[in-house]
């Protein structure tokens, strides 16, 4: 197991990474990661092919995502137990942020 | 149709603007023979966008990378000395960016700053290594490394100040 302070090495995470590391959760090629990222954001957020090659790249290098199989040359990842945690201790962040942002929402106007 | 054109290192964008143009008067880019010179087939004028990428060959999983692009639309029309280019009609409601935060664009212009690091490495030496020549203070080609080496420079402090203005709050 990762202590906190290893996982926190990697916190925090860009909007993009967070997006591709959550549609991980279960097997997922590329082209599928794009399509989720894009409709669970609500379309906030959409990830083009550059960005998504290096994010997997450096997740692979870091064995935060795993490649599983291979059909028609489209690779699928998933999600290692070290990014499982790392991808944890972000969304304990978030928590944290949004309450926070709670807080203050309505004196906002 | 065979067109000469100079782009510098941190000129990725006219480069892109440029060839869109082209294909907007019905010349689409069609690859190249070498750098600086580009092919041009001539058809219906097209929107087409174009788009650059940098990314060294030996590091990178072309197939996977290649796949990526296809399935979101990209057409890859050439491989040029680390550079990818890639177009797409300009549709409404089309993704017309492969970068699409700061954070990859910036790597982006990362690894071509890394590579060209690497390229001034040799020349810094050959510089050195040329010393006490048998004329004048610096010999021809020592003058010669040595411009090389201020468009080194300048082009580094250029792709720096785009990094600069990429990075956000």
């Amino acid at each position: 197991m990762m202590t906190e302070k290893e996982a926190n090495k990697y916190l925090p995470l860009t909007e993009a990474t967070y997006y591709i590391m959550l549609s991980l959760i279960e097997p997922l090629h590329g082209y599928g990661v794009m399509q989720k990222v894009e409709q669970i954001s609500r379309g906030t957020v959409k990830v083009g092919p550059g960005t998504l090659y290096g994010a997997f790249s450096t997740l692979e290098k870091e064995k935060l995502i795993l490649k599983i199989k291979e059909e028609d040359r489209r690779k699928s990842y998933v999600l290692t137990p070290k990014g499982k945690q790392v991808l944890l201790s972000q969304i304990e962040r978030l928590e944290i942020m949004t309450g926070n942002g709670m807080g203050v929402k309505q004196s906002l106007g | 149709m065979r067109k000469f054109k100079w782009f510098w290192a941190w000129q990725d964008e006219a480069e892109e603007a440029w060839l869109r143009d082209m294909s907007n008067g019905g010349w689409h880019f069609s690859g190249m023979s070498m750098p600086t010179f580009y092919n041009f087939k001539h058809g219906e004028a097209k929107d087409y966008v174009y788009r650059l990428d940098y990314r060294s060959y030996w590091k990178m999983d072309q197939e996977e990378y290649l796949q990526l692009f296809r399935d979101s639309g990209w057409e890859y029309v050439e491989e040029m000395a680390g550079w990818h280019y890639f177009r797409k009609l300009a549709r409404a409601g089309e993704e017309l960016e492969i970068y699409t935060d700061a954070e990859s664009k910036i790597g982006k212009y990362q690894r071509l700053l890394a590579f060209l690091g690497i390229l001034m490495l040799p020349l810094f030496f050959a510089f050195f290594n040329l010393r006490n020549p048998p004329y004048g203070w610096m010999s021809t080609i020592q003058v010669f490394i040595f411009l090389l080496f201020l468009l080194y420079v300048y082009a580094i402090v250029k792709i720096l100040l785009r990094i600069n203005q990429l990075k956000r709050l």
